[in-house]
C-alpha cells in the first residue's frame, strides 16, 4: 500500500535502516520481488519483460522523464502481469515513496550512477544496464556503495551466461586455441554522411530538464531522444561505450579479469563529418570509428568499430577474434562461435547462439542468476566489479582518443600513471545541482 | 456513405468517360464497364440504381486517390496476370521522378505523382501508356533530407479534373489535372498557424463532397475544394502522419484524423471533435491509416506500439482486443476477407510481413526475411515491394506466404506502397525512379 508507506517513512527515522535490512532468508521461489523501473525505454522495457516472466517480479513503480513512455509502458506490464505500476518521473520520489527491492535502470549512461546510487540507498538491489558510468569515477561509486551496503549490482552483461558464450569460453579456457596472443574485438556497420537534425522545442511529454540532469543542458532534437542518446557524449560514450563494453567483457573473463598497462585509442568522424551543435541543428558527435589497443602482460586486445563500409570481405561484422597457436576463434552474436584451426586440414568447429529474440540477447538468464545471487548471498556472474572493470577499459579508450595520447594505467589504485590531464578526465562536471558521486 | 445520393451522383457524373458508379451498402465502388459500353448520363444513373449488390471485381478502376477508390488498399481489378515472360516482370516504362516516398494515383490514363528535383518539389503527370510527362508543376521546397533521404512524403488526391498535393511544409495546390494549371494555393500551416509534424506533412488529402480534409494540427482542417477557403481547423498540436478515413454510414459525417497522440473522431461538417482515443506512439509517428470496418476501428503503430481493434458503436471507442504483434510504423494494414495483411516492426531494424486475424488478433502466418518495402492487394493477390525492390506476387491467404511471381523492378530503397490500376503496376523508390510492370492481359 503506497500511502501506508509514505507516511511510515516520513514518520520513522529508521526508515533507511529498515529498508536496507538484508532480505536474504524471506527468500523463496514463491518470493515476489517488489521492483521498479527506471528509465521505462526500449531496452529497459526488455529487462522487465523477462523480470515479469520468470515470475518472481511485482512491478511496483515505473519511472521515466517521458511521460508517454511511461503511460504506455505502464500499460504494458498491466497488460502482461496485472500489476498496476505507480509512474513518477522523477527516481527521487520514487524511491522516497516506494518500497522497492529490486531496481531495475535502463537509463541513459549520465545518469547510471545518481540512479544506483539512490537505489542502493533505498535499501534495493540493482540491475544495471552497462556501462557502469559515464566516467570512471561514477563506476567506482556504484561498486564501492554495492560492497558497503549488501546490496547485489548485477550489470546487464547477458552475454556473460548466454549458452554460446559459456561454451565459447569453456573451449578457449580448455586450450581450444591454443595459447592466444592477440585478441581482437570489433563491430562494424553501414554508413555515410550525418546530415544535422532541427532542434525544436522539446515534446511536451519530455523533462528535458531532468532527461539532461547532471549532463549540461543542450537544445533538444529528436535524434537524442527516445532512443538515439548513444551517439551523444553529453549522455554516452558512442559505439566503445556500448557494444565495446560487451566485448572488452568477453576478452576479459577469458583473461581472468587482467588489467591493461595501457591504453591508446584514436578516432573521428571522417565519414560522419565534423559534429554540430548551434542554435539551429545539431548532429552526434560520437565518432564514427574508432581503434583501441590494450596492452596486457601476456598478450594484446585491440577493439575497432566504424559505422560505414558494412561487413565487408570478412565473415562477420561484430564480436571478438581470438587468436591463438591454434587457430582463430570469433566469438560472434547471432552467428554463434566459430573455431578456424590453424592447420587448414582440420575441421572448423562451430557452435550456433542460443538467443532470446526479437532482440538477440539472453537477458533471461541473466536476470535468473540475478535473484539466484539474492537469494544465495552470492555475487551475480555479471556483478558490478565485472561491469567496472569492462566499463573501465571503455571509457581509458574513450579518453584516450580525446586526450590524443596514450594513457598508463593502474589497476591498483585505479589512476592513471603520471598524466595529471588524464587523471582529470576521471571524472566530469556535473550541472548543478547535481553532486558527483564522492566516495566514501 | 455519408455522402447525400444527389451529391453522390453529381461527383460521380463530373468523373471522366467509362466511369460508372454504383451504392453498394453504403459504399462507393468504380467499375469500369467493357470497352465502348455506351455511357450516356441516364445509363449510368440507371446504373447507380440498378447494379446489383456485391460487385466486387472489374477489369480496369482508375486508382485515383491513397489506398485506392475504396480507401482500403485494395485494387478490384482482376484482369491482369503475373505470368511473365521467362518469370521476369515487363517493365514498360521507367521515369525519374525525383526524391521522395509519395505513391502514385491514376485517372484517365495518367499517373500522378510527387518528387523532390533541384530546389522544387515536383507534381509529375505521366502518361500511363508510355511514360512521357504531359505536365509538371513545381513547388518551392527544401528537400529536407535530415534524418532521412527527404522530399514529398504524401500522395496526391485525383478528384474529378483536379489534383489535390500537399506539401510537407503544410503547402496545398489544387491543380487541373488536364494541364497542371494551378486552380489555388497556399500554405495551410502558415493560415491556420499550426506546427508541423517532425517529418512534415505526409497525409493525403481527402475529399469528402466539397470539401477538402487534411491532417494537419491536433485533428485536421477542412477546406472548400472549389476554392481553397478554409472551412474549420484544429487546436495547434502536432499531427500525426495518417490520412484522413471516412467513418462509413456515419450520420452526420464522421472522419477519423491521426494526431500525434490519438486517433480522433471528427464530425467533417464542423470538424468538432466526437471522440479521442489516446494513442501514444514514440515520435508521435501514428502513420498508419486506421481501418474501419463493420463498426470496429484498427488502430496500429511503430516503435513497439502494437495493434488494437476497437469497436465504435458507442459514444466512444471501446478496446475489444490489443496485441504487439503487429507493429505497422510506416504502412498501414490491407483488411481483406477477415484478414489484416501488413508489414510488422521499424523498417530501419527490419521489418516482417504478417496475416492477422481481424477479429481476435492473432497472427496467422510471419515471414520475417522478406525485407517488405510496400504491400498493396489486388484480385485476391498480396503485391509486395520489397525494400531493395523486388516485385513479389502471392495469393492472399491466411493459410501462408506463396509467392508465384517475382522480380526486381527497382534498384534502390523502396518503401512506397506499389500501385496497381489498368493491369498496370506502378513502383517507385525512394531516389525517384518510377517504373511501370505491364501486368495486362
Amino acid at each position: 500500500m503506497p500511502i501506508q508507506r509514505r507516511s511510515f517513512l516520513a514518520g520513522t527515522a529508521a526508515a533507511a535502516t529498515l529498508a536496507s535490512a538484508p532480505k536474504i532468508h524471506a527468500a523463496s521461489k514463491d518470493k515476489q520481488y517488489r521492483t521498479a523501473l527506471i528509465g521505462a525505454g526500449w531496452w529497459g522495457m526488455n529487462i522487465l519483460r523477462e523480470a515479469m516472466a520468470g515470475g518472481q517480479t511485482k512491478v511496483v513503480a515505473l519511472c521515466d522523464v517521458d511521460s508517454d513512455r511511461l503511460e504506455i509502458n505502464a500499460e504494458e506490464v498491466t497488460d502482461l502481469s496485472g500489476d498496476t505500476p505507480r509512474t513518477y518521473s522523477d527516481y527521487r520520489e520514487l524511491f522516497e515513496k516506494e518500497d522497492v527491492e529490486v531496481a531495475i535502470l535502463a537509463t541513459p549512461d549520465h545518469w547510471h550512477a545518481l540512479n544506483a546510487l539512490a537505489a542502493i540507498e533505498a535499501g534495493a538491489h540493482v540491475f544495471i544496464e552497462k556501462p557502469t558510468g559515464h566516467t570512471i569515477g561514477e563506476s567506482k561509486a556504484i561498486l564501492a556503495a554495492s560492497r558497503a551496503s549488501d546490496r547485489l549490482v548485477q550489470v546487464g552483461l547477458h552475454r556473460r551466461i548466454g549458452p554460446h558464450h559459456v561454451s565459447g569460453m569453456k573451449f578457449l579456457k580448455d586450450g581450444g586455441a591454443g595459447e592466444i596472443g592477440l585478441v581482437r574485438m570489433f563491430v562494424h556497420s553501414k554508413g555515410g554522411a550525418e546530415k544535422p537534425t532541427r532542434n525544436s522545442e522539446p515534446p511536451e511529454n519530455l523533462d528535458w530538464e531532468m532527461y539532461c540532469g547532471p549532463a549540461p543542458l543542450r537544445p533538444y532534437c529528436r535524434r537524442i531522444h527516445p532512443g538515439g542518446f548513444r551517439h551523444f557524449l553529453d549522455f554516452a560514450n558512442g559505439t566503445l561505450g556500448d557494444w565495446g563494453v560487451h566485448w572488452l567483457d568477453q576478452m576479459l573473463w577469458w583473461s581472468d579479469q587482467q588489467s591493461p598497462r595501457s591504453v591508446h585509442s584514436t578516432g573521428g568522424r571522417p565519414i560522419a563529418g565534423a559534429a554540430i551543435l548551434n542554435a539551429d541543428e545539431q548532429t552526434t558527435d560520437a565518432p564514427d570509428h574508432q581503434t583501441a589497443t590494450y596492452e596486457f602482460d601476456s598478450f594484446t586486445a585491440t577493439w575497432e568499430h566504424r559505422k560505414f563500409a558494412g561487413q565487408g570481405p570478412e565473415q562477420t561484422s561484430i564480436g571478438c577474434y581470438f587468436f591463438g597457436t591454434q587457430g582463430t576463434f570469433h566469438l560472434g552474436w547471432r552467428d554463434g562461435w566459430t573455431f578456424y584451426p590453424a592447420d587448414g586440414k582440420k575441421q572448423v568447429i562451430h557452435q550456433d547462439a542460443q538467443l532470446q529474440e526479437p532482440d538477440g540477447h539472453n537477458l533471461k538468464l541473466l536476470y535468473a542468476d540475478f535473484l539466484r545471487g539474492i537469494e544465495s548471498g552470492s555475487r551475480p556472474v555479471a556483478d558490478i566489479e565485472v561491469g567496472h572493470q569492462a566499463t573501465t577499459l571503455a571509457l581509458l579508450g574513450m579518453l584516450s582518443m580525446k586526450l590524443g595520447r596514450s594513457v598508463r594505467w593502474d589497476s591498483a589504485t585505479e589512476t592513471i600513471i603520471g598524466d595529471e590531464e588524464a587523471n582529470g578526465m576521471l571524472k566530469r562536471k556535473y550541472r548543478q545541482p547535481w553532486t558527483y558521486p564522492e566516495i566514501g | 456513405m455519408p455522402l447525400p445520393r444527389f451529391l453522390l451522383l453529381r461527383h460521380a457524373l463530373r468523373f471522366v468517360v467509362c466511369l460508372c458508379v454504383t451504392v453498394v451498402a453504403g459504399q462507393r465502388r468504380t467499375v469500369h464497364p467493357p470497352a465502348r459500353v455506351a455511357t450516356s448520363v441516364l445509363f449510368r444513373s440507371l446504373l447507380v440504381l440498378v447494379l446489383p449488390i456485391g460487385v466486387s471485381s472489374c477489369a480496369a478502376e482508375d486508382w485515383y486517390r491513397w489506398r485506392g477508390p475504396n480507401g482500403n488498399g485494395i485494387s478490384t481489378e482482376t484482369e491482369w496476370n503475373c505470368n511473365w515472360k521467362n518469370g521476369q516482370p515487363t517493365i514498360a516504362w521507367s521515369h525519374s521522378v525525383g526524391t521522395g516516398f509519395s505513391s502514385v494515383v491514376v485517372k484517365d490514363g495518367r499517373a500522378f505523382t510527387l518528387g523532390h528535383v533541384g530546389d522544387q518539389d515536383v507534381v509529375f503527370c505521366l502518361n500511363v501508356a508510355d511514360g512521357n510527362v504531359v505536365w509538371t508543376f513545381g513547388y518551392p521546397a527544401e528537400l529536407d533530407d535530415r534524418d532521412f533521404e527527404g522530399g514529398p512524403i504524401s500522395t496526391p488526391t485525383v478528384d474529378g479534373d483536379r489534383i489535390y498535393v500537399m506539401g510537407r511544409a503544410g503547402e496545398l495546390f489544387c491543380l487541373q489535372t488536364s494541364d497542371g494549371t494551378k486552380v489555388w494555393g497556399k500554405n495551410v500551416a502558415e493560415e491556420t498557424d499550426v506546427r508541423l509534424p517532425g517529418w512534415g506533412c505526409s497525409a493525403a488529402p481527402l475529399v469528402i463532397g466539397d470539401k477538402l480534409l487534411l491532417n494537419i494540427g491536433e485533428s485536421g482542417v477542412a477546406v472548400d475544394k472549389h476554392s481553397g477557403e478554409r472551412l474549420w481547423n484544429s487546436d495547434d498540436r502536432e499531427c500525426g502522419y495518417a490520412s484522413p478515413v471516412l467513418i462509413p454510414d456515419s450520420n452526420p459525417t464522421a472522419a477519423v484524423i491521426a494526431s500525434g497522440r490519438a486517433y480522433i473522431g471528427i464530425d467533417v461538417e464542423s470538424g468538432k471533435q466526437l471522440w479521442a482515443e489516446r494513442w501514444l506512439t514514440s515520435f508521435n509517428c501514428n502513420a498508419a491509416d486506421p481501418i474501419i470496418h463493420d463498426g470496429k476501428m484498427f488502430l496500429c503503430s511503430g516503435y513497439n506500439r502494437g495493434a488494437a481493434l476497437f469497436d465504435l458503436n458507442d459514444a466512444t471507442p471501446s478496446l475489444i482486443w490489443k496485441s504487439k504483434e503487429m507493429k505497422n510504423q510506416i504502412h498501414g494494414s490491407i483488411l481483406y476477407q477477415g484478414h489484416l495483411y501488413g508489414i510488422d516492426g521499424d523498417m530501419e531494424t527490419g521489418a516482417r510481413l504478417r496475416c492477422m486475424e481481424w477479429s481476435t488478433g492473432e497472427i496467422r502466418w510471419s515471414v520475417d526475411d522478406l525485407q517488405p518495402g510496400g504491400l498493396a492487394l489486388a484480385g485476391g493477390k498480396l503485391l509486395l515491394l520489397t525494400e531493395p525492390g523486388k516485385l513479389m506476387i502471392a495469393p492472399a491467404t491466411p493459410d501462408g506466404w506463396d509467392p508465384i511471381a517475382q522480380g526486381k523492378v527497382l534498384d534502390g530503397k523502396s518503401w512506397t506502397a506499389p500501385v496497381l490500376s489498368g493491369g498496370r503496376i506502378f513502383c517507385r523508390s525512394v531516389q525517384g525512379q518510377l517504373v511501370c510492370v505491364d501486368c495486362r492481359d
